[in-house]
């Protein structure tokens, strides 16, 4: 068992060092700033009372499953409607088809025109993701996670998560090369 | 398009998975070699190749959000409100169902349960009639505090917890146990100390010295950023053979020079110097000679 002033001392090391990872994913569930730094301030009170249950391991992997979750309770509190799209993953070919996925095989825009893409228009397309690939690209690029501690989080098997990161990232590629 | 025997997926999809699984570093050598040389033989999954690098470099550079002072301290907070109120405890009534803006009171889900569950509510029951009649709970509460010094000084197993100086020992020990748990040791991977000294400079303001003392057998491999004290502090990660040295180097202001010091316990060895500029703070698994013979290497490349 350990005493409150380790639990506390446990907080400081697992919790603090990642508020910016957290913040980057709560701002990209939620869409905007303000509404994160809530979900994270809420999320870090759940940790602080769960943190005897963190037995080690990737301390920022632990404290974003928890956001993601707080994210969705947040999120299906303060904006119900927003939150139809997502738990229904069914028809996530459709989706994807209708978001304008190229087949592989067809040619893709240039590399340069993509890494020329300025900052507004990366947000806007990262923003304009279908929930389930959004979130798995801010999961893996953003916050650097591995596909297994993805797979852990959303609970969802190793392939599905790098097809729905190929997905994703088609889907950048197509909107970043679609020329203005 | 011609059918390989490398083991690698033969149909587009597959492959264009792995060419995103080579760019994230999810594979092992031989997978990596074998998409390169798919990738090398094949124009157009080298343009696919070439779009996802620049869409990944494009991700990377987005702003992060900035954590605000305020915020750190505000999250900050609810980890010292908590252990606040569980030795002195609140002379306010219990709350049942209290907003987010006070998470001590906040009845938590998971783990922490059932520890609160057992100490909680008979405290904060308890206490407000004690204060009336006299000190017959006192003791129990004076005991109770004594019982989590005892535990928090065994669970850290540096004792005296009172000294600043041990605390800040027990926070560099803990933190070099954590990176040998945690997925890498280090948050920024460089054999190059021009490019580890400028990214903690970055994150926090500070970089201590960091000479390469490969010749000398310990390789400086990265570094990272502890959270000591409330306070960011670089540690620096060498490897010596098949154990690590984590080096936090915590500024001092007009400190003096001390010699080192052993302060080594538990099955890791610590050593602490300061040389004026920087408090240091050397900790390994390797046997107090090697690590002695570290601290001289470092200290005579860091004048």
């Amino acid at each position: 068992m350990l005493s409150e002033k380790a639990l506390a001392e446990r907080f400081g090391e697992v919790v603090l060092p990642h508020l910016g990872d957290a913040l980057a994913l709560a701002r990209w569930l939620t869409g905007n700033a303000a509404d994160a730094e809530d979900v994270v301030q809420e999320a870090c009170v759940k940790a602080h009372a769960g943190i005897a249950g963190y037995a080690g391991g990737n301390a920022r992997a632990w404290l974003l499953t928890i956001v993601r979750n707080t994210a969705y309770t947040w999120m299906s509190r303060n904006r119900p409607r927003a939150m139809l799209a997502v738990g229904d993953l069914g028809d996530l070919d459709e989706m994807a088809a209708a978001h304008g996925t190229r087949l592989p095989d067809e040619d893709g825009p240039e590399a340069s025109l993509i890494a020329r893409a300025d900052t507004a228009a990366l947000e806007a397309a990262i923003a304009a993701l279908p929930q389930p690939f959004r979130e798995t690209l801010v999961l893996r690029d953003i916050n650097g996670l591995s596909y297994r501690e993805i797979a852990a989080m959303l609970g969802v098997p190793m392939g599905t998560v790098m097809s729905r990161l190929a997905r994703a990232r088609g889907l950048l590629v197509s909107e970043l090369g679609r020329a203005p | 398009m011609t059918n390989h025997d490398d083991g690698l997926p033969n149909d587009p999809e597959g492959i264009r998975l792995m060419i995103h699984a080579l760019i994230d570093g999810e594979l092992d050598a031989a997978a990596a070699l074998a998409v390169e040389r798919r990738i090398a033989a094949d124009p157009q999954l080298a343009a696919e190749h070439a779009r996802i690098v620049a869409l990944h470099a494009a991700v990377n550079r987005l702003p992060r959000p900035d954590v605000s002072d305020a915020f750190q301290a505000r999250i900050a907070a609810i980890g010292v409100a908590a252990m606040a109120q569980q030795t002195q405890d609140e002379p306010a009534e219990p709350q049942q169902g209290a907003p987010p803006a006070q998470p001590g009171l906040i009845i938590p889900t998971g783990g922490g349960q059932r520890r609160n569950a057992e100490t909680r509510p008979s405290q904060t029951r308890v206490l407000p009639r004690a204060r009336r009649f006299g000190s017959f709970d006192w003791r129990a509460m004076a005991a109770s505090i004594m019982i989590s010094a005892v535990l928090a000084s065994g669970a850290t197993q540096w004792v005296m917890v009172n000294s600043a100086s041990d605390s800040f020992a027990a926070a560099v020990a803990s933190g070099h146990r954590r990176s040998l748990l945690a997925a890498s040791p280090i948050d920024i991977v460089s054999s190059d100390r021009h490019t580890v000294k400028p990214w903690l400079d970055a994150r926090i303001g500070v970089s201590p010295p960091a000479p390469d003392l490969a010749q000398d057998g310990y390789a400086l491999i990265g570094g990272r950023v502890e959270v000591i004290a409330d306070r960011p502090v670089p540690a620096l990660v060498y490897r010596h053979r098949e154990h690590l040295i984590t080096l936090v180097a915590e500024p001092q202001q007009g400190g003096g020079t001390t010699a080192p010091d052993d302060l080594s316990s538990g099955g890791f060895s610590l050593v602490h110097w300061s040389d004026g500029a920087f408090s240091y703070w050397a900790i390994s698994d390797m046997e107090r000679p090697e690590l002695d013979d570290f601290v001289a290497r470092f200290r005579k490349a860091a004048v």
